[in-house]
């Protein structure tokens, strides 16, 4: 009890002396900081400064001698009682800085001194020196400039020079001499070829470490070459050229040290900090440099801090300056000894910063565009982490099998989440947090291979919301949790292999964070912006001919942006193209509605919590206070919405609907937007996407990187060498990128016998078939091909009357506009669900078969033989004018690819085997593309479902018989496809009930292995449909699929497994 | 079938052939009123936003104006033909007359994609519109209204347009305005209760009283929810719903065998008349499949949602109790489904006379536009009671007295009333 008293009490005060000296240091740091103030003012300063930072203030005196000048305390006496330290300036000690107890004190560290006052009283005669070298240096510079004119006034600044910095007369001699040699000098020349050997060897030792003895040789040696030097270059020289380039070398000479950082490897985060800081306090007094050391110096921090990737760095250079890293080191976190780097998303935002801050054109619209306050980790702390945790074996995760990775994963992040962070790592996060007090943050992944150009590597790696409430302690540990969690991120089994796939594998990656400050504001007990999204510089998304690629795309959601970064299944973002905003894609007051967002995310402050809210409940409880509120909603009054009024709105009684209308009419978003892109995608030289958010005040940029496709959306390459016969269309027009691969069945609905359709019930009965197709053909794997404007609600002879659900399942919508005596018709651009399909990922195409130069396979699709009938019966009247088409069955075995490729304007329907179809798939123009591999869901779901049909009993279960059908059988399946199966049943209740749930428990069996193996989740694998004898007779229901024309049910061996009776 | 194409005109002169045959109309008559007294078609050049010009083509179809200045919509479609517009102007004649309100029927519309225009060029198309037009139509000649693709904000554009050419304040020109700029109170009810009203008169015709009755009815969007609150409201009780969920892209059947709440359902559906699925169950509805609706155990059956939904594959499901069919919807049963309806002897609401409250209260938003003075609500809705009830005796009657069917006596009353006219008129 006493011991710890006493221990608490010796604590207490050590922390008062550390406080006392860092106040002291402070105060000799102001007096620096004041670029007027001469050596005799700041020593004077100093002097008083020194007795409150040291023990024993009362009796504490100091004195500072500088040359012949002596500055101290009044009533200074000396005692015996001193600590000194020695001024040195270019290695010449030039005075000193001494400090006096007056009466004797306990013995302490060094006398009755502390170490810590060493360090302090060090460092305070370290910066004197360097303050007065600057001085020397800022007279000589000062003598030049007055007696400019006068003759020989280089030999009085290399006099000068040999007297006070000798090293820098050695190296400026140096230079000299190469500059005449440069000149052709052939004296110097020789000079050069004589002391060359000797000079170069003492030279290269003294940079590696300072000696002293080898030194004073040195430096006689080069004083006597370099009064030779000077003569040489007084001989041919002007004397304005040896005074000019005097000058700009001993400039140049101030950043060496800079240099001597920036190109040594060996360099650690902390020497380049200590560096630039050093720099960035020159930098006021006039350190001007020259272009090329500049550039270097901008190229070297680039490299080490952001990226090595040349083409960035190509960019980069331009708008960073060296100046712009000074504030960003004092934001990274990272370990002793650390050569990370920050990432890609984190370089990626700090260039897109850089370059919008710097477009003077446009500065009304891009000048005041914020970043949110950000902290960095560098990239090697996560192999710090793992280091201090030995936990270095799982960097080797990433070579074994993806079903192990998969497995092992949930292990891993669970030691991950129990593994401390190295202290220096939590001291710098404690820091971060005091910065950014109580606000929300947001924990980013950016990894060295996330966002790198070329490569599309989004989302694979974690963000975290946390709200960062409560306690610091508590603050503190949810960051670190954060954090963690995206560490073990890095070993999770989906970067891992997508990497495998791209063949990045060996690509030696490492996680960097960014922890940014989420921007929003608070609204009741919720936290969020006003709104929020991500934009493309390009829009792959088209809804009118009028809109061009060029114009780009916004998806923008109320609150934070997630729900604009992902495809959502139960919402609907804002889509906009800031090229031609008055183009807008929802144009009645139903689609309005229909297609206006309903759902908010928010961090929730009280449960610390991210939740999705309903907009209108958000709104009912405190819309008032949202921000921006007014040009967010429109108010819906009977059949018309409106822009809320000037008195304001009740949101317990309107009826408010999202449609950003007010931020479109009446902001400066839009034209920001387009500048923001245009800009960005200028200068990044390629198209970009960025993510932005508002909090109500101001527009912010998160993130901003090169263009990313989803896989489905890279741009295709269009084959040259199809034969014709195997090709089934072109397409030149509103063409987007992309690939729809593996189709086995196309749904076409011949525009010329449509049109001739004279009944409204016939033309309605085609939209009923193709409903139907759309729930029995296998998902994804059929195209619908039709006349003009597929759900043409008001004149259905136009097009195909069908609503969203009856052409969900498809995996692309073609329109095609067929001439029609003197003109041909429109296409919809799909817009009557243009949202859904943009949301579901099914493609659109329109077709124009009449054009000149392309092809339309008529052949194909009106000769194969057409499945309707046997798959409809009841529409069998229509097979004039529906054709469904087995592509297989037709060709030959062949299936349907359709490579759009919208730099082009090209797309291409083409008959092609898989394997030649995945080479096309291989040679995309992006070379990361992923080898195929889709082989492997098919072929594993084909001998598994062997194995149970072999094990099943049938006369156990009264089976008859067992089928396959669908994607397995047709070698398309997917990770995530599930398993058709048939059964022939014919037995009792008892037996069905045994069989469903034997059935059962191998689905979820299966379900848990395809899990392990491709890390989709599904609720059991096996989808069962029973058949009976009844219905096989009537062929009803899915009976038809035996024997069935197309696409027909393949019959397995039951039973015959050696297993058989174990089961 | 064959080589002729599906044409919504002809469909609409057989119809009325049908009709003339029945009312054995004299042939100048006929000639008449197979095709529309007047057509216009005419250029609009618009300035686009990018500079150049472009022509949109537009129209206007005056089918017949014996019975007053003709009304009818104003359609912005990419595939507009004027075949379309003749049928449509056509059966706005018809729909007027069985009401029994002193207007004829017109249509017209501008063939263009509002999806690929800006809200300027939009503009210039309605004013454009007008402007060619301006001479012909009026408040006392021809009536616009919105309709597929146009909105409150079209109608006040083209108002706008022609009173700057005209120089006066004529808020009769067009209906479907805004309350707040010349609308009527009561539109939104009007189409609902409109059905109920003819529900009341029908159902005091059997002998039944509405506070014994129980209906379903299918959708729950504007037309169904009024007809639901009306309804309740006089005494009766509704048991199911069924209506469209878009998130499951399927129907269900909501039903509570002791009556819906309408508020309580009303609280959770968004403003298409979506269901929230979740929230019904967690009100204690049962959730059927979206078919079920039709086989519920009610007095009356009320389709308010899309057409063709009372089919020769489902009409035989119609529970043995039910004994009224209110068509809230246009076209709910397909002609293959009418005479077995008809054979079981259910009692049929015609759906041009059914939903014909619409109409009506457009036909007062003129009035009172003309008159510059703005009813009340309830003064709306009592005047729309009064000539609701009135149409349905005139067909009810009329039905009885020809042993015809309601919607046979529906149109018959309707074409005769238009043909009356045009001789009283001296034209024929």
């Amino acid at each position: 009890m006493n011991n710890q008293d006493q221990s608490v009490d010796t604590l207490l005060y050590a922390l008062k002396e550390r406080a006392k000296e860092l106040n002291c240091l402070y105060r000799v740091e102001e007096l620096f900081n004041i670029s007027e103030a001469t050596v005799g003012d700041i020593c004077r300063g100093i002097i008083q400064a020194i007795p409150p930072g040291w023990q024993y203030p009362d009796i504490c005196l100091a004195k500072i001698t500088v040359g012949e000048k002596i500055y101290q305390s009044p009533d200074f006496q000396e005692t015996s009682w001193v600590q000194s330290a020695d001024i040195i300036a270019q290695d010449v000690k030039v005075g000193s800085v001494k400090v006096y107890y007056t009466t004797e004190r306990p013995p302490a560290d060094e006398g009755p001194f502390l170490k810590e006052e060493r360090k302090l009283i060090n460092t305070i005669a370290e910066r004197l020196g360097r303050r007065i070298l600057h001085e020397n240096l800022k007279r000589v510079f000062e003598e030049q400039t007055t007696v400019k004119k006068q003759d020989k006034d280089w030999l009085s600044i290399v006099d000068l020079l040999k007297r006070t910095d000798p090293k820098l007369l050695m190296r400026i001699s140096r230079k000299m001499l190469n500059y005449l040699c440069w000149n052709g000098i052939e004296e110097a020349e020789r000079l050069l070829e004589h002391f060359s050997p000797a000079y170069k060897s003492e030279e290269s030792e003294l940079l590696k470490e300072i000696n002293r003895p080898y030194q004073k040789k040195a430096v006689s040696n080069i004083l006597a070459i370099s009064e030779d030097i000077f003569r040489i270059a007084g001989d041919h020289l002007s004397e304005t050229e040896i005074l000019g380039s005097i000058q700009k070398w001993i400039k140049d000479d101030r950043s060496d040290f800079l240099v001597n950082i920036l190109e040594n490897p060996g360099s650690t985060l902390s020497d380049i900090t200590s560096a630039i800081e050093r720099y960035h306090h020159l930098t006021p007094q006039g350190l001007e440099l020259p272009t090329p050391r500049e550039k270097g110096f901008r190229v070297a921090l680039i490299r080490r801090l952001l990226t090595d990737q040349s083409q960035f760095i190509n960019i980069a250079k331009h708008f960073i300056e060296v100046d712009d890293f000074y504030n960003l080191l004092h934001h990274i976190i990272f370990p002793a000894g650390s050569h990370g780097k920050l990432g890609g998303k984190s370089a990626g935002l700090f260039l897109a910063t850089q370059i919008l801050k710097k477009n003077l054109e446009q500065q009304e619209l891009l000048g005041d565009i914020k970043t949110p306050k950000t902290w960095y980790l560098t990239s090697d702390a996560i192999l710090n982490f793992m280091h201090y945790n030995n936990l270095e074996e799982i960097v080797e995760q990433k070579y074994k099998e993806i079903g192990q990775v998969r497995q092992e994963y949930p292990y891993v992040m669970h030691i991950f989440k129990n593994s401390p962070l190295p202290p220096e790592i939590l001291k710098g996060l404690s820091v971060a947090l005091d910065d950014f007090e109580n606000a929300p943050l947001i924990v980013r992944s950016s990894s060295l291979l996330e966002d790198r150009m070329g490569t599309a590597f989004a989302g694979k790696y974690k963000s975290l919301f946390i709200a960062n409430q409560g306690s610091k302690e508590k603050r503190l540990a949810a960051l670190m949790d954060a954090i963690v969690e995206v560490y073990a991120s890095t070993f999770g089994p989906d970067p891992i292999e997508y990497r495998l796939e791209r063949g990045m594998i060996d690509f030696h990656e490492e996680m960097g964070i960014m922890i940014q400050e989420c921007v929003g504001t608070r609204i009741g007990r919720y936290f969020l912006p006003a709104f929020a999204g991500v934009a493309f510089s390009h829009n792959e998304f088209r809804w009118s001919r009028r809109i061009k690629r060029e114009d780009g795309l916004i998806r923008l959601v109320p609150g934070l942006g997630t729900r604009a970064v992902d495809r959502l299944s139960d919402d609907y973002p804002m889509l906009i193209s800031p090229g031609e905003p008055d183009l807008r894609v929802n144009v009645t007051l139903d689609e309005k509605i229909r297609y206006s967002p309903k759902k908010i995310d928010v961090i929730n402050l009280e449960t610390d919590s991210f939740e999705t809210l309903e907009i209108r409940d958000l709104l009912k409880e405190c819309g008032d206070d949202y921000p921006l509120v007014s040009q967010l909603v429109s108010i819906l009054e009977q059949d018309r919405l409106r822009l809320p009024g000037a008195l304001g709105s009740d949101f317990g009684r309107d009826y408010p609907v999202v449609t950003f209308e007010g931020l479109i009419r009446n902001s400066n978003f839009i034209p920001r937007m387009n500048a923001i892109l245009k800009t960005l995608q200028d200068k990044f030289e390629t198209p970009v996407d960025i993510e932005f958010a508002h909090d109500g005040r101001d527009f912010y940029l998160l993130q901003c990187r090169p263009l990313s496709y989803g896989a489905a959306y890279q741009p295709a390459s269009i084959p040259r060498d199809v034969p014709k016969a195997r090709t089934l269309f072109t397409a030149n027009r509103y063409v987007t990128n992309g690939i729809v691969s593996d189709i086995t069945h196309i749904v076409y609905v011949d525009p010329q016998q449509y049109g001739e359709l004279s009944q409204q019930a016939d033309l309605l009965a085609v939209g009923k078939a193709v409903s139907k197709l759309n729930q029995i053909l296998p998902k994804r794997q059929f195209i619908l091909m039709g006349p003009g404007r597929w759900g043409s609600r008001g004149d259905i002879k136009l097009g195909v009357s069908v609503t969203y659900s009856g052409i969900n399942n498809t995996a692309m919508l073609i329109e095609i506009a067929r001439r029609q005596k003197d003109y041909v018709p429109d296409v919809s651009f799909g817009t009557h669900f243009f949202q859904d399909l943009v949301e579901a990922s099914i493609r659109y195409l329109p077709l124009y078969p009449d054009d000149a130069g392309i092809t339309f396979n008529t052949e194909f699709l009106s000769a194969s033989e057409n499945m309707l009938e046997n798959l409809l019966p009841e529409f069998a009247a229509l097979s004039g004018i529906i054709r469904v088409i087995d592509v297989p069955e037709a060709s030959g075995g062949l299936v349907l690819q359709v490579l759009m490729n919208g730099d082009l304007e090209e797309a291409v329907g083409i008959l092609a085997e898989s394997n030649e179809a995945r080479e096309i798939k291989i040679k995309r123009s992006q070379s990361d593309a992923p080898p195929g591999r889709s082989d492997e869901h098919w072929r594993w779901r084909q001998r598994q479902i062997e194995r149970l049909a072999a094990r099943l009993d049938p006369e156990r279960f009264g089976v008859k018989g067992f089928y396959i059908f669908g994607s397995t059988k047709n070698a398309t399946a997917g990770p995530a496809s599930d398993i058709d199966i048939l059964v022939h049943f014919q037995g009792t209740a008892a037996q069905k009930q045994d069989l469903l749930s034997w059935l059962e428990g191998w689905s979820l069996c299966l379900s848990q292995f395809n899990f392990l193996r491709t890390g989709q989740e599904t609720d059991g694998l096996l989808d069962v449909h029973l058949v009976t004898d009844a219905d096989i007779a009537k062929r009803t229901s899915y009976a038809v699929k035996i024997g069935a024309k197309t696409d027909a049910a393949r019959p397995l061996t039951v039973g015959k497994s050696k297993f058989a009776r174990h089961t | 079938m064959g080589s002729q194409k599906f044409n919504a005109f002809e469909m609409a002169q057989s119809q009325f052939d049908r009709i003339a045959d029945l009312l054995k109309l004299d042939q100048a008559t006929r000639d008449l009123l197979r095709y529309p007294i007047r057509e216009y078609q005419f250029s609009i050049p618009v300035r686009m936003k990018d500079g150049t010009m472009r022509i949109f083509r537009g129209f206007r179809v005056q089918h017949n104006d014996a019975r007053g200045p003709a009304k009818g919509g104003i359609r912005f479609h990419p595939l507009e033909t004027v075949d379309t517009m003749r049928a449509l102007a056509m059966w706005m004649t018809w729909k007027c007359a069985v009401i029994d309100i002193p207007l004829g029927g017109s249509k017209g519309g501008v063939i263009c994609d509002p999806h690929e225009l800006s809200e300027y060029e939009m503009e210039q198309i309605c004013r454009g519109w007008v402007r060619q037009i301006a001479r012909d139509v009026g408040p006392y000649q021809d009536v616009p209204a919105p309709e597929v693709m146009a909105s409150p904000q079209t109608m006040l554009w083209m108002l706008d347009e022609y009173e700057v050419i005209h120089g006066g304040k004529f808020p009769g020109f067009i209906t479907g305005k805004p309350v707040s700029l010349g609308g009527s109170q009561g539109k939104k009810e009007s189409t609902g209760y409109g059905v109920i009203f003819a529900v009341r008169e029908a159902l005091n015709e059997l002998n039944l009283s509405l506070k014994d009755t129980l209906a379903s009815v299918q959708g729950f969007g504007s037309v169904a929810r009024h007809a639901i609150e009306l309804y309740q409201q006089i005494g009766g009780r509704v048991i199911s719903v069924a209506c469209w969920d878009q998130s499951d892209q399927a129907t269900y059947t909501y039903r509570k065998k002791e009556g819906i709440n309408y508020p309580e359902l009303l609280a959770i559906t968004d403003p298409f008349g979506g269901i929230d699925k979740r929230k019904a169950l967690e009100l204690g509805y049962e959730i059927l499949p979206g078919e079920a609706w039709i086989e519920q155990e009610v007095d009356i059956l009320i389709p308010a949602a899309l057409e063709n939904q009372i089919t020769s594959e489902n009409v035989q499901q119609i529970h043995p109790r039910v004994k009224l069919v209110a068509e809230a919807a246009n076209g709910p049963t397909t002609p293959e489904a009418d005479p077995v309806i008809n054979e079981r002897g259910i009692f049929v609401i015609p759906d041009f006379l059914a939903n014909a409250g619409g109409v009506t209260c457009s036909y007062f938003e003129q009035v009172q536009s003309n008159m510059n003075y703005y009813w009340e609500k309830d003064e709306v809705l009592a005047r729309l009671d009064v000539k609701m009830t009135a149409a349905y005796h005139d067909v009810s009657s009329l039905a009885k007295k020809s042993r015809q069917n309601t919607r046979d006596a529906a149109y018959m009353i309707a074409v005769s009333r238009v043909a009356q006219a045009c001789k009283d008129r001296g034209w024929v």
